[in-house]
């Protein structure tokens, strides 16, 4: 299963930590300072062996698009390229629902990209693997909120673009 | 607010700190009456605190109300932040159960995929128990809409993986058979999921899905039926396809025909063809499809992605298991030095392992060869690793002997921090064993020693060599005793207290092997042992003085100083070290199951034997260095058995103050300091028997007849005399019934002690429950490792137990053991044989040492003098015998009446560190069972619990436990009257 989804900026500042399985709240920094410290170059392969951090056969992979760092952490359950594509398709459908997603769309939005995370996996499985289905469901939610709530929708900045 | 949410996330954490109490404040003061809006604000606020690291203590009562709110907003919020920030044996969840029901079974889809998503996330036991059923129905329920659906095949997965007992998946083979015709991909991709925890569980119910599974996979591949927006890339839904692939491994095997494709364009294509290739190997499909999939493998570590390359290592690995493809693999041998380059340590390291696993006979002198040359230039996170595997490697498949002493000594050159004591114990052992290496090793030793900077560890092994076969080199240039001697003797100020035993052996050697004797570089070596006898080092310190007593005894010292014996043969520590981790490397996801579970840290030992022992001398023997002891020797000094009694036993009363330690250190020192003539027996033969002497002794114990003990199980011999013996010793059996031998062995290194437990299991059934626990005394803290559930039948089981000592007391830790044989469950405490004498180390002070010593500890409390009555009679050899035997020194001389005894001893704990303890016994030769004795340390509780400890081993227990009642009155009179006299005075006077 999925352990968990990190997403950080280059400096090690979390913008999106979620486990699914609990993890108190000091052992949650202390995974993503250790997960940041062991970033790595370019040019070589994005998969690490994290023994060491979450026990016996658990790897993380992780990509990099412009200031923001992406990690999944996952067992050996699922498939290493698997993990690297459904980290494309959240980067997709994020970038679909922000139109050319940047950091600031996930410090402002982070209600929102949990909404999307959520679509995409539940409770540590791949729950959809097509962006156009997040998108749509997404979309519905968004809905579903500016009729819940009128205050909320005229309050500028806080609701998705 | 805007603004504010931009300083609070942007400015310092001090910002965020002034912000966190007002918000504290304003969430908790409820009964002002939030809105729900401000309410959804702050609990927003309250999970991105949480994200940033700050522990959110208030506030969760909030998060976990508005689930209950009707508008959707509030509700996810709620929602959301309460699976963010509870788990799930959290109270405040229970409040929540019936909100999350209702909206579970309620008609609003939208909130229906919200609480699935928090129970999918959380999956607690409660949630489990109270809502599986409605998850179930939701699951099957055709007027669901597919969004909802494969929520609810997740959260079910959750379920069932977090509580398997409390789901009930009776019958669900054929529901499930009926998911897997469903034609919406989200549905289908997570039924796939569920389906492969289901199937992994127990494969036997779901046969039924086996053929939709390969029908899925047809229509994937005939990309048939597949919505436009599944496709990935041109692929379709890869991870459908490599879920599928997945579920397919956990049935057995079955002919399978269209799981290969050979379609690769890009990383999606890629995670298809490696699972399935993992389907292939788990099938075992006939050598030409395995070759094909070697040679494209090949392809994959060639390439320039070095995800592909990474991964075709490590499937290539995975590959290594299938016998027939080893030869294919090696032809890729060239490419896969390559990848020892690459610039990513992952990719090296998997190259690391394959490389080590291929190697065999055949290339072994390559491979390793290549592993020396690349440890020069490796990071050093990789060379330990690196520099164990050469070293193994090399032991294994060493064509001769002689390469495998220059791969070792180069080893020791380049990366001596890297190499451990395992690995060069291991070279002088292959060199004492084999007479026609000893020159040859000698002679690199010496060319060794001739660079101008080496390793510590290359001046031990050097110097051991030298000490026992330079001789062999003296006609050789610049050979000769005194030579060899003054280089190696240059090393000594640059190396640490733990070479300097080493080096002092080394010179009591060259001492003995100078025939005749050379004066001048007798009064040298003389003179560093004198030097070293005032060694603060204890070890030093013994050597330095016995070795210049017994260097100056002349003759005698040819046969106490002879060469060092022939190890018996046993099999390599680095060998069982790899067996042992191999076992992680070695395959992974399906086949774990067929693997046997092991949740324990403990070593098991079975008769098994290696694959691969092209060495005959590895075929089996002592397991890992420091607990050289197996069942073979507990039971040799037992005196169970007799044949190999000449290999192992050991004098079981130890006569001379012998650290008893037998590691493998102290074995290859031991009988050059200690042992002499004893040592020199023939040992060679009985090695041939040792193939089946583990064999032979199973068998041995087997023979306690299991029928005839109906009902009790009765521990054979007595607990209480084992535990009496291992008082004084440091391994034997502890307890021994029909089922089990519990043995244990120890060490002691001043305050702390290890012992190795060894359970051995004497039947031909294995045991169940098996559960040991230390109830340590307050001034103990022990560590026992874990001990496996079950110890299979015929096996040994040893578990590694630390002790470390606090303070000075008698209290003795009890081990509680208990198992269980059919349904005979078993249940004993013993009394851990980790008792105060443990603790002490035998020294010797001289009559300048003790006097004042003892002058200077005046009267109680540090001083305690007692008349002890109703001792075991015994002569004053005895006695003394008894003292030296508890590790209480006996100085003789320092008291000139034959009928006293002083002993003197240093005992260790955390509190103490090493103190003195001095012990005076003034015995009565016309009445032997009363003495007067007289303790003295630095530390008033250690001096009475000293003298309590000698006297509960002195005085005579058995059957009445004070039997000799008329004996005080008879006694009294015959004690001096001058007891109450300071004795320090007294025995001053008499001296």
């Amino acid at each position: 299963m999925i352990r968990g989804v990190i997403i950080m900026n280059d400096q090690g500042k979390p913008r999106l930590v979620k486990f699914y399985e609990f993890q108190p709240v000091e052992k949650q920094q202390e995974l993503v300072r250790s997960i940041y410290r062991s970033r790595r170059a370019e040019n070589v392969s994005n998969f690490v062996k994290v023994d060491s951090l979450f026990g016996p056969d658990v790897r993380l992979v992780y990509k990099t698009f412009a200031t923001l760092y992406f990690v999944f952490i996952f067992d050996n359950s699922e498939n290493e390229l698997a993990m690297l594509d459904l980290m494309q398709v959240f980067v997709e459908t994020l970038d679909k629902c922000f139109s050319n997603v940047c950091e600031l769309d996930v410090v402002f939005n982070f209600k929102k990209v949990h909404t999307i995370l959520d679509e995409i996996i539940l409770g540590g499985q791949v729950l959809e693997t097509s962006s156009s289905e997040v998108v749509k469901a997404v979309e519905e939610i968004s809905k579903m909120e500016s009729n819940g709530n009128s205050i909320i929708s005229s309050i500028p900045g806080w609701q998705g673009r | 607010m805007k603004r504010q949410v931009f300083t609070c996330r942007y400015k310092e954490l001090g910002n965020i700190r002034t912000r966190f109490s007002p918000l504290k404040s304003r969430v908790q003061s409820r009964e002002e009456g939030l809105t729900h809006y401000e309410k959804k604000k702050y609990v927003w606020k309250m999970l991105y605190i949480y994200m940033l690291g700050y522990d959110v203590d208030f506030g969760h009562m909030e998060a976990v109300s508005l689930i209950s709110a009707p508008k959707y907003p509030e509700k996810q919020v709620g929602y959301i932040v309460t699976s963010c920030l509870l788990n799930e044996n959290h109270d405040f969840l229970r409040l929540a159960i019936n909100t999350v029901r209702n909206d579970i079974i309620g008609r609003n889809e939208t909130f229906q995929c919200l609480a699935l998503t928090l129970v999918g996330n959380i999956g607690g036991r409660e949630f489990a128990e109270s809502l599986a059923p409605d998850v179930q129905k939701l699951l099957i329920s055709s007027s669901c809409r597919p969004l909802v659906r494969k929520k609810a095949a997740l959260c079910l997965l959750r379920l069932f993986r977090k509580n398997p007992d409390v789901v009930n998946i009776d019958g669900w083979s054929d529901r499930m058979a009926q998911l897997l015709d469903e034609r919406d991909f989200g549905v289908l991709t997570s039924s796939m999921s569920l389906l492969v925890a289901l199937v992994s569980n127990n494969h036997d119910a779901y046969w039924n899905c086996l053929p939709k599974c390969v029908k899925i996979l047809e229509r994937l591949a005939r990309n048939q039926d597949v919505p436009p927006e599944y496709t990935y890339y041109g692929i379709p839904s890869p991870w459908l396809q490599v879920k599928t692939l997945r579920a397919l491994q956990y049935f057995p095997t079955v002919e399978d025909p269209n799981t290969r494709r050979s379609l690769f364009e890009n990383n999606a294509s890629h995670a298809v063809l490696f699972e399935a290739l993992a389907l292939v190997m788990h099938l075992d499909a006939e050598k030409e499809m395995m070759s094909q999939c070697v040679a494209l493998l090949g392809k994959f570590i060639a390439v320039r992605e070095p995800n592909i390359r990474y991964l075709g290592l490590e499937n290539m690995t995975r590959m290594l298991m299938v016998t027939e493809v080893q030869d294919i693999i090696k032809r890729h041998q060239a490419q896969i030095i390559t990848s020892l380059k690459d610039p990513d340590i992952s990719i090296r390291r998997r190259a690391l392992d394959l490389l080590y696993g291929m190697c065999d006979v055949s290339n072994a002198k390559d491979i390793v060869e290549e592993l020396l040359q690349y440890l020069s230039t490796a990071d050093f996170a990789m060379r330990e690793e690196l520099s164990l595997k050469a070293a193994i490697l090399a032991e294994k498949f060493a064509p001769d002997l002689s390469w495998y002493v220059d791969v070792i000594l180069q080893l020791i050159d380049k990366a001596g921090d890297f190499v451990s004591d395992d690995i060069w114990f291991r070279v002088v052992q292959f060199v004492t064993n084999n007479e026609d290496l000893q020159p040859y090793a000698a002679l690199k030793a010496r060319e060794y020693l001739d660079k101008p900077a080496i390793h510590e560890t290359m001046v031990k092994v050097s110097a051991y060599i030298l000490g026992e076969y330079s001789h062999l080199l003296a006609r050789g240039p610049a050979c000769s005793p005194k030579e060899i001697f003054s280089i190696i003797h240059e090393k000594l100020p640059t190396v640490s207290t733990s070479t300097i035993p080493i080096l002092l052996s080394t010179y009591a050697k060259i001492l003995m092997h100078t025939q005749p004797p050379d004066q001048e570089l007798q009064h040298q070596i003389w003179a560093i042992f004198s030097k070293y006898e005032s060694c603060i080092d204890a070890e030093i310190q013994q050597r330095a003085v016995e070795y210049h007593a017994l260097s100056m005894k002349g003759a005698a010292l040819m046969d106490i100083l002879a060469e060092m014996p022939k190890f018996p043969e046993r099999q390599s520590s680095l060998i069982r070290k790899a067996e042992n981790t191999e076992a992680d490397t070695a395959e992974q996801s399906a086949a774990k199951l067929r693997a046997q579970q092991q949740a324990s840290n403990a070593l098991v030992v079975t008769d098994q034997r290696p694959a691969n022992g092209t060495l005959p001398v590895n075929q089996l023997g002592l397991v890992k260095v420091p607990i050289m002891s197996n069942a073979d020797q507990i039971i040799a000094e037992q005196g169970v058995t007799h044949e190999n009694g000449a290999l192992t036993v050991v004098d079981p009363q130890p006569q001379l103050p012998s650290t008893p330690s037998p590691d493998l250190l102290e074995d290859l020192l031991g009988p050059l300091a200690i042992e002499g003539p004893s040592g020199t027996g023939p040992q060679s033969e009985p090695r041939v028997a040792s193939g089946f002497e583990r064999g032979e002794n199973a068998d041995a114990l087997a023979i306690a007849p299991v029928e005839e003990q109906a009902n009790t199980v009765q521990p054979i011999g007595s607990i209480a005399e084992r535990f009496h013996a291992l008082c004084l010793k440091d391994s034997g059996v502890l307890y021994e019934d029909p089922y089990i031998q519990i043995g244990i062995k120890a060490e002691w290194r001043a305050h702390h002690g290890r012992y190795v437990i060894f359970l051995g299991n004497k039947n031909t059934a294995p045991l169940s429950s098996v559960q040991a626990s230390i109830l340590p005394p307050s001034h103990l803290n022990t560590e026992l490792s874990l001990v496996p559930e079950t110890i299979p039948p015929r096996a040994q089981v040893q578990c590694p137990l630390e002790v470390i000592n606090l303070r000075p007391s008698r209290d003795l830790a009890v081990l509680d053991f208990s198992y269980k044989f059919g349904t005979q469950v078993v249940n004993v405490k013993l009394r851990l044989p980790a008792v105060f004498n443990k603790f002490l180390q035998p020294i010797t002070v001289s009559a300048e040492e003790f006097f004042p010593q003892w002058r200077s500890l005046s009267g109680p409390p540090l001083k305690l003098q007692e008349v002890v009555r109703g001792v075991r009679p015994m002569p004053i050899a005895e006695l003394a015998n008894l003292l030296n035997s508890l590790r209480l020194m006996v100085c003789p001389g320092l008291d000139p009446n034959a009928n006293n005894l002083i002993a003197s001893t240093t005992f260790y704990s955390e509190s103490t560190r090493a103190m003195l303890c001095l012990i005076r016994i003034e015995t009565d030769p016309a009445d032997r069972t009363q003495l007067r004795m007289t303790v003295a340390s630095g530390d008033p509780t250690l001096t009475f619990e000293l003298k309590e400890f000698i006297k509960e081993q002195i005085v005579y227990i058995p059957v009445p436990p004070q039997s000799p009642a008329p004996m005080p009155p008879q006694a009294r009179p015959t004690s001096p009257p001058t007891a109450i006299s300071d004795p320090g005075a007294l025995l001053a006077g008499l001296l």
